[in-house]
């Protein structure tokens, strides 16, 4: 029988910065992690159902295969059990959770080694000798009649283009961008300097912006209509 | 003033606000005269927003529920351990 304590794992945890992070766990935070430090076996299901489609949506975030999404959750929820006791609670246990996850993507996607990985390259602005720039990312893509687009659909291909970024890129752009850690804290995480982590993220964010161009295109073009 | 490149290195700067006020200044500059590059901020904002939204809540891409298979191998993965 599991016990009826209720976490709302759909609730996105706010980014972990400086400023931003929650001193104190709430009422049921508390409950839960008691529970947990207790070693009740009924508290780590409800943990693990209740933070799992969390932990799964963000491993699919990182990770391109849904194996290693699959395998990150087992080792996200392993690590999590592992820790318990050590958890500062200087932050929600949604923050600290998702923190591990994205800790446990970044150690498989680094444990995959350095792949050759595809060239954005044809995605970033060209300048010509003098340094003005001589060719803008915008598409040629042709629309379709009743080719229509929705929020729901624009979110999809926005997180689609993002997954289809190498690795180097969309982690970069993860962590800044998405998941609101600041562009220190991002090196930091990556083990990179500042200026690397800066010039990756300019990178990831004009290649994204020239793969979605085309599907801007396509609203623009049905907003006209 | 500064060639399109040299703004191009200074973006990410220029967004965080990490730049001396004389590099500000030109980066400005730059985008009041430059109509490729002020489109480009346009729409460089535009597609850092996008992204976010295409995570904000309700996320479609949480899932409701983890396949039970997932959650019944994760306890016992700890078991195990």
């Amino acid at each position: 029988m599991v016990r009826a304590i209720r976490v709302d794992s759909r609730t996105k945890p706010r980014p972990m910065t400086a400023t931003s992070r929650p001193a104190y766990l709430d009422g049921k935070d508390k409950k839960l992690l008691k529970c947990l430090r207790a070693g009740d076996e009924n508290c780590y299901e409800i943990l693990v159902r209740s933070f799992g489609p969390r932990v799964l949506a963000t491993a699919r975030q990182y990770l391109r295969s849904d194996a290693d999404a699959a395998d990150c959750f087992q080792d996200t929820f392993l690590a999590v059990f592992e820790s318990v006791d050590k958890f500062e609670q200087r932050s929600t246990i949604a923050t600290w959770i998702r923190g591990i996850t994205i800790n446990q993507c970044l150690m498989r996607i680094r444990a995959q080694g350095r792949r050759q990985e595809d060239s954005i390259e044809h995605l970033l602005p060209v300048f010509d000798e003098r340094g003005d720039r001589v060719r803008s990312y915008t598409s040629n893509r042709s629309c379709g009649i009743g080719d229509t687009i929705d929020a729901a659909q624009m979110k999809r291909i926005v997180r689609e283009n993002i997954l289809s970024l190498p690795d180097t890129f969309r982690v970069t752009l993860l962590l800044r961008d998405i998941d609101g850690y600041s562009t220190k804290e991002t090196a930091t995480i990556l083990g990179i300097s500042v200026t690397a982590a800066k010039t990756r993220l300019h990178r990831a964010r004009t290649a994204l912006g020239a793969l979605l161009q085309p599907e801007m295109e396509r609203l623009k073009y049905h907003a006209d209509v | 003033m500064l060639t399109c490149k040299e703004f191009d290195d200074f973006m990410v700067d220029y967004l965080e606000q990490d730049l001396s006020v004389w590099q500000k200044f030109m980066c400005w500059l730059h985008v009041k005269m430059c109509r490729e590059c002020a489109e480009f901020v346009r729409d460089y904002h535009r597609y850092i927003k996008l992204g976010r939204k295409a995570y904000d809540a309700p996320d479609e891409a949480v899932p409701d529920t983890v396949p039970e298979e997932l959650i019944k191998a994760a306890l016992a993965h700890r078991e195990s351990n």
